[in-house]
C-alpha cells in the first residue's frame, strides 16, 4: 500500500468508526479499522462483530494493499498533524505503516488485514429509500425508549416496519412505549425487522446525506448513506404486538404548552423519592398541578395553566418518561391521553409533521 | 379399673401412621416410590383438592398377584427386604413396609393391580378394615387411589392446610422424584388440569439437564455447569451447580443413590463451598446426585429418610472438590477488594474482626508481597513468642507482611551490625497514660481503610462497608414509612418457573400487592408479572421473586412482615451502590463525620451483607509483636 489523501476527508471517514469499535474488546483487531487501497480510494472499515460500518474517500494510489491499524490512535494522530495531505506506505514485511503529514513522519505498527473479520455483504438490489434526515429525526423520536437491560433482549431494539407508503418505527422498554410513522413514497412490501440498539445509536451520528438506502438480508440489515454502510445483525425475538397495547378509550385529553410543562416537570422531580422517581399529575378545569415528594428531603408543587375539561383526576408518572418525549417531539404543544390512574398516559404532539407521533406512559401507582 | 390399659390394633396403626402419613404429600411420596421400585416407566398422580380429597397413583410396574395385594397392606409387609442383613444393602427406595399398611389406617383406599394386563385384582379397605377383594380387568401395573385422607382421625385433619399449599407439597415431591428419575415419565394433574408432565430422557448428565428444563424452563436448564468428579469405583459424584445468573433461589436438590435427601452435612459443605469460591451468600442452584454402593451409606437414620450417612468420612470431601471446581468455572472473574495483583484480600488472623469472619483464613503462603529492602525469611510455627494460641497461619501472614520480630528469625535488613534486639520492657503500651483516651483518628490507608486509635488498641475500619451500614440504616428508616409506589409494564413479564414455584408465587400474590407487585398466574408454571415496585429493575425484580418462589422456608404471607423483608433486601442492594467505594481518598473531617454517625448506628460491626466493618488489633496483641510481653 502506498497512497496520498487529503487529511480532513480521512479525518471525517475515522471520526463516525470509533462507535462502532470496541475498546475492550478481548479480540484484539475489533479495536483496529481495515485499511484497504485500492484503484483510487482508501476503504475503511469498523466492526464489532455485531455492527460494522464500512466506508472510502478519494486517494491517490500508487499501490494497492491493505493493514488493519488501532482506531483510536489513528484518529489522534490524523487529527493532531499539519498540512492538507496524509501520505501512507505499507511495510508489508513488518506490518508497519509509515504516515507522514506536514512535518511530521510516524511508524504505526497494525496488524494483518486477514486478520480482520469478513464482514457481511448484501445484495444491492431490492432497497427501500428513505430520505436520511427524515428517518434520523424519527429514531431520535423513539431511541429513548430502547431497552438498555440486556435480559430483554427483544427489547434491545426499534421495530421497523414497512407499509404501503409508510414506514413506522417503534420502540420499548417495557415501562414506556414510543411509536413514530412517516409516509414515505415508493414503499410497498409489508416488512417487518428489528433493528439493534447500536445500530440506531451509530444512525444517528452519521453525518447527513440526502438519501438513505435500506436492504434487508437473511440475517442481516444495511443501511447505506451517501458513501457509508452501516451493516448490523438482525436481532431475533418477538416484538410486543404494539397496537394492541395503545390503548383507544383514554376519554380525558389534556392540551400544554411543551416548553412550560417540561420546564415544571425538571423543577418539580428535584424533589422526587429517592427509591422510585415519579411525580403526580393532578388535574382539573384548566389546571394541571404538578406535585413531587421526597419524604427526607421535603415536597415540590406547581401550577400550570392548561386545556382542560372533566372529571378531576390524578395519575403518577415517572418524570423521566414525559422529559424523554418533551425532549424530542419539535412541536410547541402536546396532547395527554388519560383515562385513570391506573391506565396509561398516551402523550402526542398536536398538528406535528409526522403522520403519526406518540409516547405511551405507563403509570406508577402509589 | 385399672388406668393402663393395652391399646387396640387399630389405634395402634393410627398412630402409627401419623409418623409415616403426615398430610397429602406424604402419601404421593410412599406410592411413588413404591411404584419407583415396582419399576415402572410411567407414573401418573392425579390430586382432588390438594389430596385432601383423593390421591391417585397409577403406573405400570411389575404389579402384584392375589395374595400379595392384600398382604401389602398389613405392617411390615414389604417386598424389599428379608433380613436385617438386607438393611446393610437397601437399594429400594421404601423398605419399613410401613407405608401401605399406614395409609390404609387413615383413609379409604383401593388398589387395583395386575401383573400382567387383564387379569388383576381390586381390593378396597377403609380405616385399615378390608371391605372387598375381588378380581377386576386391569392393565400391568398398579393404581392406588387414596381417598379422604384422615376421614377417621379429625385431630390430624384439621391440620391440613389449604389446598393449594398441600398441592405445592405434593408437587414438590415428585418433581424431586422426576429429577432423580430422568427416564420415568411422570405427569400431575390436579382437579383436572395438567400442572406437570415430563417425557422420559436420558439418565446421563445431558439427560438430567433436559429433565430439569422440563421443570424448571429452559433458561435454567441453559445456566447450569456440570459437576465431574474423581471417585472410587462403585461411586458417582454427578449433576450441576448454577452460575452466577441462577444464585439467590434456593433450588438445592442432593440425591443420594437417587433418594432426595435434606441432609445438613452434604448441604453445609456446598454453602461453605460457594462463600470460599464466590466469596458471597449469593448460592447458586444445585443438582447433586451422589450414588454410593447402598452398604456404604446408611439410610435407616431418619424416619422420612431425609438424613443419610456415609460410611467413607472422605467422601464428603470428595463431592466438596467436584463443588469447587465446578464453582471455580461458573465464578467467572471478579476484582478482589484492594485489587491488589498479588496480595489476597484477607487479614492475618491476628487481626481480630469485631464481627464475625465469613471465610476460614487460608493458608496462601508466599503470596504476600515482600517488602522492599530485602528478603524477608520464614518464621518458623510456634516461634513468635506467645504467639500460641493465634491460628499457625495467621501468624505466619502476619510475620510476612510486616517484617518478623527479633525472636521470629532474623530477616537481612533488620539484621545490621548495631542492631541489638531491645531488651523486654514491662511498660506496656496500654494504659501507659493513666486513664484510656477516647478514640482518635489516624488516617487513611490506601484510600480503603480508616485507622482509629483506641483505648485498647488499633482499629482499621473498612470504609465502604462503614458507610454501606450508615446507608442502610438510614434508608430502612426512610422505607419504614414511606409507601411503595408501583410501576405497571406495557406487557405483563411472563416468569418462567418450576409449577411448585409458580403455585407459592400465585399464594404470596395478596402480600406482595401492598409491595408494589402485581403478579397474575398463568398455566404451566409460569406467572405474569404486571406491575414491580418502581425502585427495581425488572431484572433484579425477577430475582427477588424467584428468590421468594424458591426460599425453602415459610415466608411470611402476612403483607407488612413480607415488606420488610423486601425493603430490607433493597435498602441492602441499594445501600451498596451508594456507598464510598475503596480507594476514594477521604478527608480528615469526611472521615470524622463517618465514624462519629457509625458509633451512633443500631449494629455497627457488620454491613448487611455480613462482612465485617471494623477489625481490631489490641494493645496486648501488639506488644506481643514486639516482643514486649
Amino acid at each position: 500500500m502506498d497512497i496520498r489523501l487529503n487529511r480532513v476527508e480521512l479525518l471525517r471517514e475515522l471520526v463516525p468508526m470509533q462507535g462502532i469499535v470496541e475498546r475492550r474488546s478481548t479480540i484484539p483487531v475489533l479495536s483496529h479499522l481495515l485499511l484497504r487501497a485500492i484503484d483510487d480510494r482508501l476503504e475503511v472499515a469498523a466492526t464489532d462483530l455485531e455492527v460494522s460500518l464500512t466506508s472510502s474517500c478519494e486517494a491517490e494510489v500508487e499501490e494497492e494493499g491493505a493493514i488493519a491499524l488501532q482506531a483510536k490512535k489513528l484518529l489522534e494522530i490524523v487529527r493532531a498533524c499539519e498540512g492538507d495531505d496524509v501520505a501512507l506506505s505499507l511495510d508489508s514485511e513488518t506490518q508497519t505503516v509509515s504516515l507522514a503529514a506536514g512535518k511530521s513522519r510516524f511508524k504505526i505498527r497494525g496488524l494483518p488485514a486477514d486478520d480482520f473479520p469478513t464482514l457481511p455483504s448484501l445484495e444491492a438490489d431490492g432497497a427501500v429509500e428513505v430520505a436520511f434526515p427524515t428517518f434520523k429525526k424519527m429514531v431520535g423520536k423513539v431511541f429513548f425508549a430502547v431497552s438498555s437491560e440486556e435480559s430483554r433482549f427483544q427489547l434491545a431494539g426499534a421495530l421497523l416496519e414497512q407499509r404501503e407508503g409508510a414506514l413506522t418505527l417503534v420502540a420499548t422498554d417495557g415501562h414506556r412505549l414510543a411509536l413514530v410513522e412517516s409516509e414515505v413514497e415508493g414503499l410497498e412490501a409489508a416488512d417487518s425487522v428489528l433493528v439493534p440498539r447500536k445500530a440506531l445509536q451509530e444512525l444517528l451520528r452519521l453525518e447527513d446525506e440526502a438519501d438513505l438506502h435500506f436492504r434487508r438480508g437473511e440475517h442481516h440489515l444495511s443501511f447505506t448513506v451517501g458513501r457509508r454502510q452501516l451493516i448490523c445483525r438482525v436481532l431475533e425475538g418477538t416484538f410486543p404486538d404494539y397496537e394492541r397495547v395503545i390503548a383507544r378509550d383514554n376519554d380525558k385529553h389534556v392540551v400544554l404548552p411543551r416548553q412550560s410543562f417540561a420546564a415544571a416537570i425538571q423543577r418539580v422531580s428535584l424533589l422526587t423519592g429517592d427509591r422510585a422517581r415519579s411525580i403526580r399529575l393532578n388535574l382539573r378545569d384548566g389546571e394541571l398541578e404538578l406535585t413531587a415528594a421526597n419524604p427526607d428531603l421535603g415536597e415540590a408543587r406547581e401550577d400550570l395553566p392548561c386545556e382542560y375539561q372533566g372529571e378531576e383526576l390524578s395519575v403518577g408518572l415517572n418524570p423521566d418518561y414525559l422529559k424523554d418525549f418533551l425532549g424530542a417531539v419539535e412541536t410547541d404543544t402536546v396532547r395527554l391521553e388519560l383515562k385513570d390512574e391506573d391506565s396509561q398516559c398516551v402523550a402526542y404532539p398536536v398538528d406535528g409533521d409526522d403522520r403519526r407521533y406518540l409516547c405511551v406512559i405507563m403509570p406508577i401507582r402509589i | 379399673m385399672s388406668r393402663i390399659h393395652i391399646l387396640d390394633d387399630r389405634l395402634v396403626s393410627q398412630i402409627a401412621a401419623g409418623e409415616v402419613v403426615e398430610r397429602p404429600s406424604s402419601v404421593v411420596k410412599e406410592l411413588v416410590e413404591n411404584a419407583l421400585d415396582a419399576g415402572a416407566r410411567e407414573i401418573r398422580v392425579e390430586l382432588v383438592a390438594g389430596g385432601k380429597r383423593r390421591i391417585v397413583v397409577a403406573d405400570d410396574g411389575c404389579g402384584m398377584d392375589a395374595d400379595d395385594a392384600l398382604l401389602a397392606f398389613d405392617r411390615h409387609a414389604t417386598s424389599k427386604i428379608d433380613s436385617i442383613d438386607d438393611l446393610e444393602r437397601v437399594a429400594t427406595l421404601g423398605f419399613r413396609g410401613e407405608a401401605l399398611s399406614s395409609i390404609a389406617a387413615v383413609a379409604r383406599v383401593e388398589l387395583r393391580t395386575a401383573e400382567t394386563a387383564g387379569e388383576g385384582q381390586r381390593v378396597r379397605i377403609e380405616g385399615g378394615r378390608v371391605v372387598t377383594v375381588e378380581p377386576v380387568a386391569h392393565p400391568q401395573g398398579t393404581r392406588l387411589e387414596v381417598a379422604s385422607l384422615f376421614f377417621n382421625v379429625p385431630a390430624r385433619r384439621k391440620f391440613l392446610k389449604r389446598p393449594q399449599t398441600e398441592l405445592r407439597h405434593a408437587l414438590a415431591v415428585i418433581q424431586g422424584y422426576a429429577l432423580a428419575q430422568p427416564e420415568v415419565r411422570f405427569s400431575l394433574r390436579h382437579d383436572g388440569r395438567m400442572l406437570l408432565e415430563t417425557l422420559p430422557v436420558s439418565a446421563d448428565q445431558e439427560g438430567l439437564r433436559a429433565r430439569i428444563g422440563q421443570i424448571f424452563g429452559a433458561v435454567l436448564a441453559r445456566n447450569l455447569i456440570p459437576l465431574e468428579a474423581a471417585v472410587r469405583p462403585g461411586e458417582r459424584v454427578a449433576g450441576f451447580v448454577g452460575n452466577r445468573q441462577t444464585g439467590r433461589g434456593r433450588r438445592l436438590f442432593v440425591y443420594v443413590n437417587r433418594r432426595l435427601v435434606r441432609d445438613r452435612a452434604l448441604l453445609a459443605i456446598f454453602y461453605r463451598t460457594v462463600r470460599e469460591t464466590w466469596k458471597s451468600d449469593a448460592f447458586p442452584a444445585l443438582f447433586l446426585f451422589l450414588e454410593v454402593p447402598p452398604e456404604e451409606v446408611d439410610v435407616n437414620v431418619h424416619p422420612q429418610k431425609a438424613e443419610v450417612r456415609f460410611r467413607d468420612p472422605g467422601f464428603a470431601g470428595r463431592v466438596g472438590d467436584a463443588l469447587r471446581a465446578a464453582l471455580e468455572q461458573a465464578r467467572g472473574e471478579e476484582p478482589a477488594p484492594l485489587a491488589t495483583p498479588v496480595a489476597p484480600p484477607s487479614m492475618p488472623a491476628a487481626w481480630e474482626g469485631l464481627g464475625e469472619r465469613k471465610q476460614p483464613l487460608r493458608d496462601d503462603g508466599g503470596t504476600w508481597r515482600p517488602l522492599p529492602g530485602g528478603e524477608v525469611s520464614e518464621v518458623r510455627e510456634g516461634a513468635v513468642a506467645g504467639g500460641d494460641e493465634l491460628a499457625d497461619g495467621g501468624a505466619r501472614s502476619y510475620g510476612r507482611a510486616v517484617e518478623p520480630g527479633p525472636a521470629a528469625g532474623v530477616a537481612p535488613r533488620i539484621a545490621q551490625p548495631n542492631f541489638t534486639p531491645p531488651a523486654p520492657r514491662t511498660v506496656p503500651l496500654s494504659g501507659r497514660s493513666g486513664p484510656p483516651r477516647a478514640f482518635r483518628l489516624l488516617g487513611q490507608y490506601k484510600g480503603s481503610l480508616i485507622l482509629l486509635e483506641g483505648p485498647d488498641g488499633l482499629y482499621l475500619i473498612d470504609q465502604h462497608v462503614a458507610h454501606e451500614r450508615l446507608l442502610y440504616e438510614r434508608l430502612r428508616r426512610a422505607f419504614a414509612d414511606e409507601s411503595t409506589p408501583s410501576q405497571s409494564l406495557i406487557e405483563p413479564q411472563i416468569l418462567e418457573l418450576g409449577p411448585a414455584e409458580a403455585l407459592r408465587l400465585s399464594e404470596l400474590a395478596p402480600a406482595l400487592e401492598p409491595c408494589g407487585f402485581a403478579l397474575r398466574p398463568l398455566s404451566g408454571g409460569a406467572v405474569a408479572l404486571a406491575a414491580l415496585p418502581a425502585d427495581l429493575a425488572l431484572d433484579a425484580a425477577e430475582r427477588l421473586l424467584q428468590r421468594l418462589a424458591t426460599a425453602e422456608e415459610a415466608i411470611e404471607n402476612d403483607p407488612g412482615a413480607l415488606r420488610r423483608q423486601l425493603l430490607d433486601d433493597f435498602a441492602a442492594s441499594q445501600s451498596c451502590r451508594a456507598a464510598v467505594k475503596m480507594h476514594h481518598p477521604l478527608t480528615m473531617d469526611e472521615m470524622q463525620a463517618l465514624i462519629s454517625e457509625l458509633f451512633r448506628a443500631e449494629q455497627p460491626y457488620a454491613c448487611p451483607h455480613g462482612r465485617p466493618v471494623v477489625l481490631q488489633m489490641t494493645d496486648v496483641e501488639l506488644e506481643r509483636r514486639f516482643g514486649r510481653r
